[in-house]
C-alpha cells in the first residue's frame, strides 16, 4: 500500500479545493485528539502508579512528585505475578486454538456444507448469541466439576470452542467465498474436511485474524469463569489475581493502580507486536470480504 | 436422469450429510456443554422453586410474577433501556464517524488505527479500575484536576443518579468504540476506489460520495454491528457492578446484575436469578425480531 | 467488613515467627495414631505469602502430622465468598474447613451447606466455653453446632487526630473531644468541615457497608425490642419493620448528615471499606465508623501514626447506646465424617483457636504483638470470643507488654464494653447481608436526593426485604 495516496472518499483530485483541503486539516486534528483521548488515561494510569497512597489520595497534580520505581517494584512481589503471566499465556493460546477450530468447523458446517438439517442448527447458534451467557454460570460450573475439570485450563480452552459469535462470524465470511473454488476442490476429490483445512482455511486469514483478536483479548480480559475454576494460586491468570486483589480489602487505591498497570502491560506489548497484522488484516479484507 | 443415477445420488448425499455432521460434532457438543444444556438448566431453574442449585417443586410463572413486581425491576428495566439509548446515541455513529476520519489519512494510517483499537486491548476489569479514579469525587479525580485547571469546583460524579449511566457509557465507548470503528474501516475498505472516482468525475462532492456511495456500502455492516451493541449493552453488568455497584439507589443497576444479584449476592435465589435472564432473553428476541422484519429484505438473520 | 483484615493482621504478624522454634514439648506426642481421614483446609497461605507465614503454617501441619500421624492435611487457598461457596458446597468440592463472617453462619445453616462438629467439640471438653451469642449464632434450632468463633470485634469509631487538632477539638492534654452522641458527631463534623475542609465523617455507603453501619445507628435511634429491624412474631413468622417512628428518624438523621450538616465525603455510595480506611489514614475525613480489630488499617496500612488515631465508642442515640458486636468463623464442609470433625478441631487447637494454652500459642501472641509494634499498628487487647479467663489474661498480659500507644485514647471505648455503659448487640438475625443491602439502597437515596420521601423509601425496603423473609424463610 503506497502511504501517501487517498484511498477514502477524497481522491487527490479534490485537494485542489480549498475546503476540503482545509476539511481535510479537520480530519488529521480530530484524529489526533482521538489519539490523545485513548492514550491519555493510560499514561495517566503509569503516572499514577509511581505516587504512595497519601500523594494518590490527597494530591492534585496529575504528574507525581517522584519517578522512582520503588513503588512498582513493591506491588510487584506484592503480587508475585510473574507466574500469573505465563498461566494467562497458556489460556491464552489454547483458547485461541480452540477458538478457531472448533467454532471454524461449526461455520463451516452451516455456511458451505449445509447437511440436512442444518438450519436447526444455525437456529441454536443465532439464539445463543442472544443469551445472555452469565445466567448458566453455575449450571456451566457444575457440568465442569461432573467432568472433574476443575482446577484445569481444559475447560477454559473448551468454552471458546463454543462461541456462537466466532461460529456465525465464520458462517458469513464463509458464505461470502467464491463457491466455484470449493466445488472445485471437491471435483478434484478432496475431502470435505480436507477442502476445509486446504482450500476455506487459507483463504480465510482474514477472519481468522479477526477470531484470533476477539480470543485473545476475551481469554486475557476473562476471569469470571477462571475465577471459578482455577482454584489456588498455581493456575490463577493475571486477571483472576487482579479480581482477588480488587476484593482484597486491605490493598491500597495507589497498589491498585499499579496492578492495573501490570494487567495491561502483556495485552499491550502482544498488541504492538502483532498490531500489523492485527489490524490490517481485518481492515483490508474486512468482515464480509 | 435414471432411476440408478438418482439413487446413487441420493445416497452420495446422504454420505456427504453423515460426514457433515461429523465434521460439525465436536464443535456441536462443545456447544451443548457450554451453552445449550446449561441455558435449558437456566430456563427449567426460572419455573422452579430453588433451594442454591436443586430444584424444590414447580411453581410455574411465579418466580416472573414476583421478580416484575418489584421496584428494582421496573428500575432495572428502564436503566437497562437508558443504557441502550446512550450507547446507541454516544457509541453507535462514533465508530463510523472514527473510521471515516482515519479511512481519509493519507500519512499515519497505521497509527491512527492502532491507537485507536488499543484501549480495546485492555482488560474490561483493569479498564473500569481506572476510569473509577477518573471520576472519583475527591479533589485528586482526575476529572476534578482536569477541570480545576478551568476553575470548576470539585464535582462528585458516581453519585449523581442522572450521570452514572452516561459515565458507564462513556467508558465503555472509550474501550470499544476504536475496535468498532476497525470493522467499519474494513467494510469501507471493500468499497472500489474506482467508485468514488467515477463519481469524483461525475462532480459529485465530497459529501454526496458519503451519502452515496459510502453510507450505502456500510449498511448492511451497521445494522449488524447495531443489534450486536444492542444484545452487548443489554447484558451490561460487570461494569456498574464495579464501578458504582449499581448505585447509588439503583441508579445504575441493570437487569444482568439484578439477576447477578439474586443469584450470587446473597439471596442465591437462582430460581428468581434465572426469571430474570429469561427476561432478559426475550426482550432481546422480541428486538432482533423487530429488527429483522424491517430488514427482511437485506438481513440474513431470519 | 471485618473478615480480611483480621486475618491479614494475623498473617502479617506471623511473619515475625520466622525462625522462632515454637514447637512446644507436648506438641511432639502423639495423640491419636487411629483418627484416619483426610482434610482440605481452606485459607492456606497461597505461594506468594511471605515465607515466614507459609513456614508458620507448615509448622502448624507437622505438629499435626505427629499428634495424628494418619490424618492427611490437603492445604487449599480458598478463600469465602457467599457465592464462590454455595457452587462448591453443592458440588461436593468445598474445602472442610473456611472462614465466613458472622452473618453468614443462620444462612448457610439453614441451607445445610455447612457440617455438625457438636460431637467433635464435646470430645475437646469445650463445648461449654463459648459465649452464649456466639452458640446462638452459629447453632441451629436443635442446638447443634456447625461452627466456631475464629475472632470478634466491637464496632465503634476511628478517629484522626490531626483534623481533630486543627478544627480546635482537642482538650489541653491533647486528647480529641470526642462526639459522645450522634447529635454532636453531626455537629463535630460539621466543625471539622469548616475548619479544615475535610469530610467530617467517612460513611461507606456502598453494597452491605452501610445498611451494616445504619443498623448501628437505628438501634442507637430505638430500632430495638419491639421495634427491632427485624423480629419473630407469634406464629413464628419473620418480619421486618423498618418504618417506625425510629427508623424513620435515624434514617432522617443519614439525610442531615448529608444536606444539613454537609458532613459526609464525596463518593459516599461507591466508596467501601477499605476506602473508608484510606480517607481516614490519609487525612482527607476525621471520623469513621470502625471496629477495634482494624485499627491496623489507617494506621501502618494507610500512614497515619499511632499518636494521631484514637477509637472511641459508638456515639449514642436519644433512645440507646448500642455497639454492633460480631467476626469471623470457622466453617465446615457439609459432608464431613465425625472423624474428619474431630481431626479438624484438633487443627483450630494447634492454631490457637480452642481456648487452650500452650507456650507455642503464646509466643505466637507474643509475636503477633511484636510484629504490630514494628509496622506501627497499635498494639490493644483483642476481645475475646470465648468466656475463659485464664486464655483471656494471658493475652491482656502480654498486650501490655508490647503496648505502643497511649491507651487514653482508647480507654472510653474498652471501659464502655467492660463497665457496660455500651449494650453489644450482634447482627440482626436472619439474612443480615440481604438487610443490609435493602437499606444500602435507602441510605443511598438520601444522600443523592435532597428531597427524597424517608419513609417511601424506607416502606419500599420493607416491602421488598419482607417478601425475601417470605420467600426464604417464612413460606419455606
Amino acid at each position: 500500500m503506497k502511504s501517501a495516496q487517498h484511498t477514502g472518499v477524497i481522491r487527490e483530485y479534490d485537494l485542489h479545493a480549498a475546503s476540503v483541503k482545509a476539511g481535510y486539516g479537520v480530519i488529521i486534528f480530530l484524529c489526533c485528539l482521538t489519539v490523545m483521548l485513548a492514550v491519555f488515561p493510560l499514561v495517566w494510569v503509569i503516572l499514577a502508579g509511581f505516587k504512595d497512597l497519601k500523594e494518590f489520595v490527597s494530591s492534585t497534580r496529575i504528574i507525581p512528585e517522584s519517578f522512582s520505581t520503588e513503588p512498582f517494584t513493591t506491588t510487584w512481589s506484592q503480587l508475585g505475578i510473574a507466574k500469573n503471566y505465563l498461566n494467562s499465556l497458556i489460556s491464552v493460546a489454547g483458547s485461541v486454538a480452540c477458538a478457531l477450530i472448533f467454532n471454524g468447523l461449526l461455520g463451516y458446517g452451516i455456511g458451505i456444507l449445509k447437511p440436512r438439517g442444518y438450519k436447526v442448527v444455525k437456529r441454536l447458534v443465532m439464539i445463543s448469541l442472544l443469551m445472555p451467557a452469565t445466567i448458566s454460570i453455575v449450571p456451566l460450573f457444575m457440568n465442569i466439576q461432573k467432568f472433574q475439570m476443575g482446577n484445569s485450563f481444559l475447560p477454559l480452552w473448551l468454552s471458546f470452542g463454543a462461541n456462537a459469535m466466532y461460529v456465525i462470524l465464520f458462517e458469513q465470511f464463509f458464505e461470502s467465498l467464491p463457491a466455484s473454488i470449493i466445488e472445485a476442490s471437491r471435483m478434484d476429490g478432496c475431502s470435505q474436511l480436507q477442502s476445509f483445512f486446504h482450500i476455506v482455511l487459507p483463504l480465510s486469514k482474514p477472519i481468522c485474524a479477526v477470531i484470533s483478536i476477539f480470543a485473545i483479548n476475551a481469554s486475557w480480559s476473562d476471569f469470571l469463569l477462571p475465577y471459578l475454576v482455577l482454584r489456588g494460586a498455581e493456575k490463577q491468570t493475571v486477571m483472576v489475581r487482579l479480581f482477588v486483589f480488587s476484593t482484597e480489602q486491605t490493598v491500597n487505591a495507589d497498589a491498585m493502580m499499579r496492578s492495573v498497570v501490570f494487567a495491561m502491560i502483556p495485552p499491550i506489548i502482544l498488541f504492538f507486536i502483532f498490531q500489523k497484522q492485527l489490524t490490517e488484516n481485518a481492515v483490508s479484507v474486512g468482515i464480509k470480504g | 436422469m435414471s432411476r440408478q443415477e438418482k439413487q446413487i445420488r441420493t445416497h452420495a448425499k446422504l454420505a456427504g450429510d453423515i460426514q457433515s455432521w461429523m465434521i460439525m460434532l465436536p464443535g456441536l457438543l462443545l456447544m451443548t456443554f457450554f451453552v445449550w444444556e446449561p441455558l435449558f438448566e437456566s430456563i427449567r431453574m426460572s419455573l422452579y422453586k430453588t433451594r442454591n442449585v436443586e430444584l424444590v417443586r414447580f411453581i410455574g410463572l411465579d418466580n416472573f410474577i414476583s421478580v416484575t413486581g418489584k421496584d428494582d425491576f421496573l428500575q432495572a428495566l428502564q436503566n437497562t433501556f437508558s443504557y441502550t439509548f446512550w450507547s446507541l446515541l454516544i457509541g453507535f455513529a462514533l465508530p463510523v464517524l472514527l473510521a471515516m476520519l482515519i479511512g481519509e489519512t493519507t500519512r499515519g494510517k497505521g497509527f491512527f488505527r492502532t491507537a485507536v483499537y488499543l484501549p480495546n486491548m485492555l482488560p474490561g476489569l483493569a479498564v473500569i479500575i481506572l476510569w473509577s479514579a477518573f471520576f472519583s469525587g475527591e479533589r485528586s479525580g482526575v476529572m476534578n484536576i482536569l477541570l480545576g485547571k478551568l476553575g470548576v469546583l470539585p464535582q462528585s460524579y458516581l453519585t449523581r443518579a442522572e450521570l452514572v449511566i452516561p459515565i458507564i457509557i462513556v467508558i465503555a465507548t472509550w474501550k470499544g468504540a476504536g475496535a468498532t470503528a476497525l470493522i467499519y474501516m474494513a467494510g469501507m475498505s471493500s468499497i472500489s476506489p474506482e467508485l468514488y472516482e467515477a463519481a469524483a468525475i461525475d462532480g459529485a462532492s465530497v459529501w454526496r460520495r458519503i451519502l452515496h456511495i459510502l453510507l450505502p456500502a456500510i449498511r448492511k455492516l451497521a445494522g449488524t454491528l447495531l443489534i450486536l451493541q444492542i444484545i452487548s449493552v443489554f447484558q451490561i453488568m460487570y461494569e456498574p457492578m464495579v464501578l458504582t455497584k449499581g448505585g447509588p439507589d439503583n441508579a445504575s443497576l441493570s437487569l444482568m446484575q439484578l439477576m447477578w444479584q439474586y443469584a450470587f449476592g446473597g439471596a442465591m435465589n437462582y430460581g428468581k436469578a434465572s426469571a430474570v435472564a429469561v427476561i432478559v432473553t426475550l426482550i432481546l428476541l422480541v428486538m432482533t425480531a423487530v429488527y429483522s422484519y424491517f430488514n427482511r429484505k437485506e438481513s440474513d438473520w431470519d | 467488613m471485618s473478615r480480611m483484615f483480621k486475618m491479614v493482621s494475623l498473617l502479617l504478624a506471623l511473619c515475625m515467627l520466622c525462625g522462632i522454634p515454637f514447637v512446644s514439648a507436648g506438641a511432639e506426642e502423639v495423640i491419636d495414631a487411629d483418627l484416619t481421614c483426610t482434610i482440605t483446609l481452606g485459607n492456606w497461605p497461597p505461594d506468594t505469602a511471605p515465607q515466614a507465614e507459609k513456614d508458620l503454617f507448615e509448622n502448624y501441619k507437622a505438629i499435626m502430622a505427629k499428634q495424628y500421624p494418619n490424618v492427611t492435611l490437603v492445604p487449599d487457598y480458598y478463600s469465602y465468598t457467599l457465592s464462590n461457596y454455595v457452587p462448591m458446597a453443592k458440588g461436593g468440592t468445598a474445602p472442610s474447613i473456611f472462614q465466613p463472617p458472622f452473618t453468614d453462619p443462620q444462612l448457610l445453616i439453614s441451607q445445610h451447606l455447612v457440617g455438625d462438629v457438636t460431637d467433635a467439640l464435646e470430645q475437646f471438653g469445650v463445648l461449654d466455653q463459648f459465649s452464649p451469642s456466639y452458640v446462638e449464632m452459629l447453632a441451629d434450632e436443635n442446638g447443634r453446632i456447625y461452627g466456631l468463633p475464629r475472632d470478634g470485634y466491637v464496632l465503634g469509631m476511628h478517629i484522626n487526630i490531626e483534623l481533630f487538632r486543627e478544627a480546635g477539638l482537642v482538650d489541653s492534654d491533647g486528647l480529641p473531644i470526642y462526639p459522645k452522641t450522634l447529635q454532636e458527631l453531626a455537629e463535630y463534623g460539621q466543625i471539622i468541615r469548616e475548619k479544615t475542609g475535610k469530610a467530617g465523617l467517612v460513611f461507606p455507603a456502598s453494597e452491605a457497608y452501610g445498611g451494616w453501619l445504619f443498623t448501628n445507628i437505628a438501634w442507637n435511634f430505638g430500632c430495638v425490642g419491639e421495634n427491632a429491624l427485624e423480629y419473630q412474631d407469634e406464629d413464628g413468622r419473620w418480619v421486618c419493620n423498618f418504618t417506625s417512628p425510629e427508623c424513620i428518624a435515624a434514617m432522617e438523621y443519614m439525610r442531615d448528615l448529608r444536606w444539613k450538616y454537609d458532613i459526609l465525603n464525596a463518593d459516599a455510595t461507591t466508596t467501601d471499606w477499605a476506602g473508608a480506611h484510606s480517607l481516614l489514614g490519609t487525612g482527607e475525613a476525621a471520623m469513621n465508623f470502625a471496629a477495634d480489630d482494624s485499627v491496623d488499617q489507617p494506621t501502618a496500612n494507610k500512614g497515619l501514626p499511632v499518636e494521631d488515631f484514637a477509637l472511641i465508642p459508638f456515639p449514642a442515640g436519644d433512645a440507646g447506646r448500642y455497639a454492633l458486636a460480631g467476626g469471623t468463623c470457622y466453617m465446615f464442609s457439609p459432608d464431613i465424617t465425625a472423624d474428619q470433625a474431630t481431626a479438624l478441631m484438633a487443627y483450630l487447637k494447634i492454631l490457637g483457636k480452642l481456648p487452650f494454652l500452650d507456650d507455642s500459642i503464646i509466643a505466637g501472641m507474643r509475636a503477633d504483638y511484636a510484629a504490630k509494634r514494628d509496622r506501627g499498628a497499635p498494639v490493644i487487647p483483642a476481645i475475646s470470643a470465648w468466656n475463659d479467663a485464664e486464655y483471656n489474661a494471658a493475652k491482656q498480659a502480654i498486650v501490655d507488654e508490647f503496648s505502643n500507644v497511649d491507651m487514653r485514647l482508647y480507654a472510653d471505648f474498652f471501659d464502655s464494653i467492660s463497665e457496660g455503659t455500651i449494650t453489644l448487640k450482634s447482627e440482626e438475625p436472619v439474612f443480615a447481608q440481604q438487610l443490609y443491602r435493602e437499606l444500602t439502597a435507602v441510605v443511598q437515596r438520601v444522600i443523592t436526593k435532597e428531597g427524597a420521601d424517608v419513609e417511601k423509601a424506607l416502606r419500599k425496603a420493607e416491602e421488598s426485604f419482607q417478601e425475601y423473609l417470605d420467600d426464604e424463610i417464612n413460606d419455606y
